[in-house]
């Protein structure tokens, strides 16, 4: 952990989540809301706010609920920015 | 039960007649299980066929040994509530290796009791067992993960564990790894290999593929698979198999998008629609399905579905329940959504209609609360309390109860008192009483005549809701020590109880005797204690009516009644003993009754109590008496004189102990410092004292009675003049305050402690009125291990009780057996023996008296008494009367 757990602000913020394949719209509400955007790459792109750790781990577990591979996990804007160490 | 065991979780799901056989994999399975492995972990994402191999393992190992047999489970979310989870373990293991199926003596203990039940009962049955535990991915409740751990760890060399789940457990793999105890299946194992995909995409699909066509498939799925069945039911009854082949691979769709559109697309319409209708529900049946579409013909079309090898898996023999394959309902339910969210709704609130009329409640509720169907959802929820207060599945409840709507709750009284509990559990007092007080508000106006005022059906549970009230408020009052209230609130319940209603008559009498004990008012304690435990039998309660025994003997031996105390506790015992009873509370009573025996100097049969309450183990004790046992087993220790093993004892009870409803009247800490007293740590023992808050002139409540006794040793222990005069001071006031509670246990032990203290002080007269009350009191009774554990120092003091013919036999008893405590050789005796008149003689020696005062106490002549002197020293070597006496003292003669 980079961040004490009681530093709510920095645990929210928004996460760009790349899988493999590209997915129909019709997911982007199975994953709460998430935008997903098909990239030319032949993967997919999942970007959205998450309001804190747990709401992420949900998420990621309904990409390995789906059978998709997960690429790779990103945090694109925080509210708080911090360097990471 | 208010949810019973579906047989479906414990199906094995059969294996499909024209599945692909994965012999290299099984081949794995069987190594690890010869090694002696204990778990067998199949881990890999959804649709890679964990199911299935699971399935062919267990067919193909039935075939090779007949003795083996299998306890599958399929773990759903709700088995995360503890509770949930141990009954369908039970029965999981039960119906494999019972004959009669399910057995009746389930443990009624917790997860950590039942499990070493079980795999007690697993050892002692012919045959090796294979437990299987499925989809374990859902579990996330770190107490059922433990319990899991706690079984892997603790499995008998008969049986072995097989979990299948989606992601790697939290369960100590390394360990397992690194001792070779674990086999592990993963995708990269799971995966088809080309020769594997070839054989199953000809069989599924019906069409001879070229290898290129299969290599093609192959790599595009990556061996996946629900992919590759997908593909296959794609290429179905279609002409153009090159094109599709090449279409598929050429895009960069996510698999499951593309195929499923292809072979939804293909269906007929009925059969999508069905699809997507019945995708909400987690288990199928041909009525269920029909309910839930609003058409006919449910069973022909699952049954339809199974054949087309559609992801429909039988969950029973007779293809009465199905469901879908997890990864292809999902799928179905993104589709659903696309519908909207109403008519999503109006399907899972006509499930849950029909889960209603079907006594399943819990999914009723499940569907009634995803369908928005509060009102259902809210009366199916009131309807289960009854049984799920007695089958203890509370965090289902609690989990449905936070998902409803609070005006809805509000509807119904019977549920509000139920959240209002729920409320007290979980620690939030202050969002106790406004739910209470709504609740008796709509039940006033209700019986004011008004009506509609609250939804809940009428029935035992609403006419009981009063004495409910009463009752948790009685118990909020407990949580904040507030004595006359908790007096007011379950005086108020017992009055509204109705004769028959023997539960709530034997919670309001217990609170009562709650109330009445940490008052210092022990004898009304005892009798609502008794009457507590007489309406707890009314009502069948057994177990607890026993575990008042504890408490109230705790009361008796304060009160002096040794005998009373002992005779409850052995009363309990026979009944135990007659029916066989090995759960709580058999040791606990057993703990009692060695504590009471060890008060009683009979520390051999007190010992031996502690070691039937050990033998039995520790799924007999209950949590808020475990600590009971370390208490007499340091008692035991400190009687042998280890002094530090007695401190290690009561280390382990202050870790046990929990603070529950009863009154700590023996606190742990004090019984420390008393030991540290005993080790000449008189400064640490009187400094626990006033960290504490004890003091000379502190306030005397019964609760601190015992502290301050403590500290009145401390200080006599410190032996200064001024401490001696506080210490002094401090036990009249204690002997003023017992006396007040007629507490004549105390009182021994007070008296006796004034006594050491005048004599130390050198008022013989006054220090001899005061051990003559302790004496008298303690004699009837057999208070005798308070005496003991004063030691040699009280020996002095006892000889002039001799002198003075206080209680003559139960001061020699005393005194011998603090003699031989003091390991004199007890083998010595005399060649020419004492007669009678020397004892007598010998006895007032050791006083204060002269000679003739002596002679005029019995009656003899002066010359007489001299003769009998002589023979005295004679017979004990001894040429003077201080030395006859110690020489008869150490013979333990006097």
């Amino acid at each position: 952990m980079t961040h004490p757990p009681d530093h709510g602000d920095a645990e929210s913020g928004r996460y760009e989540i790349r899988l493999r394949g590209q997915l129909d719209q019709r997911w982007s509400d199975w994953f709460e809301g998430f935008t997903l955007t098909n990239q030319t790459d032949g993967t997919t792109t999942l970007t959205g706010h998450v309001t804190d750790q747990a709401a992420l781990h949900g998420l990621l577990r309904r990409v390995g609920d789906l059978g998709v591979t997960l690429i790779s996990l990103n945090v694109t804007h925080n509210s708080k920015e911090e360097p990471e160490s | 039960m208010v949810m019973p065991v579906l047989a479906t979780k414990l199906f094995v799901p059969p294996l499909r007649p024209q599945a692909i056989s994965r012999s290299r994999i099984t081949r794995k399975l069987d190594d690890g299980m010869r090694r002696g492995a204990k778990l067998t972990l199949i881990s890999a994402p959804a649709g890679f066929g964990k199911t299935t191999v699971l399935s062919e393992w267990i067919a193909s190992s039935r075939l090779s040994s007949p003795d083996l047999r299998v306890a599958w489970l399929s773990l759903d979310s709700a088995d995360n509530d503890p509770a949930r989870f141990q009954s369908y373990l039970t029965a999981a293991i039960d119906s494999a290796i019972s004959e009669s199926g399910f057995s009746d003596d389930d443990p009624t203990g917790s997860l950590d009791v039942t499990i070493p039940w079980l795999l007690n009962k697993v050892a002692q049955s012919p045959g090796r067992l294979l437990l299987v535990l499925d989809d374990f991915q859902l579990i996330e409740d770190p107490a059922v993960r433990e319990a899991v751990e706690l079984m892997i760890d603790h499995l008998p060399s008969t049986m072995h564990v097989a979990i299948a789940s989606r992601s790697d457990p939290l369960l100590p793999l390394a360990r397992l790894r690194a001792r070779g105890e674990l086999t592990e299946i993963r995708a990269s194992d799971l995966r088809f290999t080309p020769a594997e995909a070839g054989a199953f995409l000809t069989r599924t699909s019906g069409k001879s593929l070229s290898d290129k066509d299969i290599a093609a498939l192959g790599a595009r799925t990556e061996g996946w698979i629900a992919g590759l069945q997908l593909a296959a039911l794609s290429l179905r009854d279609r002409g153009d198999v090159s094109e599709f082949i090449t279409a598929f691979t050429g895009s960069n769709r996510f698999i499951i998008d593309y195929l499923i559109e292809e072979v939804l697309d293909r269906a007929p319409l009925d059969v999508r629609e069905f699809l997507c209708q019945t995708a909400i529900l987690d288990r199928l049946s041909g009525p269920l399905a029909d309910a839930t579409t609003g058409s006919t013909g449910g069973a022909e079309m699952l049954e339809a579905l199974e054949r087309a090898n559609m992801f429909v898996v039988p969950l029973d023999d007779e293809r009465q329940w199905y469901r879908y394959h997890h990864l292809f309902a999902d799928v179905l339910r993104v589709r659903l959504m696309a519908h909207g969210t109403a008519h999503v709704q109006t399907l899972h609130s006509r499930a849950s209609e029909w889960f209603e009329s079907n006594d399943s409640p819990a999914e009723a509720v499940q569907h009634g609360i995803a369908g928005s169907d509060f009102a259902r959802a809210a009366r199916v929820i009131e309807s289960t309390i009854p049984s799920v207060r007695k089958s203890r599945q509370d965090t289902t409840l609690l989990g449905w109860l936070a998902q409803l709507p609070p005006e809805v709750i509000g509807r119904r009284p019977v549920l509000q008192v139920f959240s209002a509990w729920a409320s007290l559990v979980a620690g939030d007092v202050t969002a106790v009483e406004p739910q209470l007080a709504a609740a008796e508000r709509q039940l006033e106006a209700a019986a004011g005549g008004k009506t509609g005022v609250h939804d809940s059906e009428p029935g035992s549970e609403l006419d009981s809701l009063p004495v409910t009230i009463a009752l948790y408020r009685a118990a909020i009052a407990m949580a904040s020590e507030d004595m006359p209230a908790i007096r007011q609130h379950a005086q108020r319940a017992r009055d509204l109880t109705a004769p028959d209603d023997h539960l709530g008559r034997g919670a309001a009498a217990g609170m009562l005797g709650l109330a009445a004990w940490s008052t210092g008012d022990l004898e009304t304690g005892i009798v609502e204690f008794r009457e507590s435990a007489a309406n707890l039998r009314r009502a069948g309660n057994v177990l607890d009516a026993l575990s008042t025994t504890i408490v109230v003997s705790d009361m008796l031996v304060t009160l002096g009644r040794l005998k009373e105390a002992r005779a409850a506790y052995e009363r309990a015992l026979l009944e135990t003993e007659a029916s066989g009873v090995e759960v709580p509370p058999a040791a606990d009573l057993h703990s009692g009754l060695s504590r009471v025996l060890h008060v009683g100097g009979q520390a051999a049969l007190a010992t031996q109590h502690l070691s039937i309450a050990h033998d039995l183990g520790e799924e007999a004790f209950a949590h808020e008496h475990r600590y009971r046992w370390s208490i007499a087993m340091a008692d035991a220790r400190r009687t042998e004189g280890d002094l530090e093993g007695a401190l290690d004892h009561l280390r382990d009870a202050d870790k046990e102990y929990r603070r529950g409803f009863f009154p700590d009247v023996q606190p742990i800490g004090a019984l420390i410092a008393r030991l540290w007293i005993e080790q000449g740590r008189a400064a640490d023992a009187h400094s626990w004292a006033t960290d504490n808050g004890y003091a000379v002139q502190g306030e005397l409540t019964y609760l601190r009675e015992f502290g301050h006794i403590t500290l009145a040793r401390a200080l006599i222990a410190h032996n200064t003049p001024s401490s001696l005069a506080d210490a002094a001071t401090l036990l009249d006031r204690l002997l003023d305050s017992a006396e007040g509670g007629g507490r004549a246990g105390c009182i021994i032990e007070i008296s006796l402690l004034v006594a050491t203290i005048l004599h130390a002080q050198q008022k013989p007269a006054t220090a001899l009125a005061s051990l003559e009350r302790a004496l008298n009191l303690a004699e009837p009774e057999g208070y005798i291990q308070l005496f003991l554990d004063e030691g040699a120092p009280i020996l002095a003091l006892l000889r002039t009780a001799a002198g003075a013919g206080i209680q003559p036999d139960f001061v020699r008893l005393l005194s011998q057996s603090i003699r031989n405590r003091l390991q004199v050789d007890p083998t010595s005796t005399l060649a020419d023996p004492l007669s009678e008149r020397e004892l007598q003689v010998l006895r007032l020696l050791a006083t204060e008296l002269t000679g003739p005062q002596i002679s005029r106490e019995l009656h003899i002549s002066l010359n007489t008494m001299r003769t009998h002197t002589r023979h005295i020293f004679l017979k004990l070597e001894a040429s003077e009367r201080a030395g006859a006496v110690r020489r008869a003292e150490t013979l333990g003669l006097i």
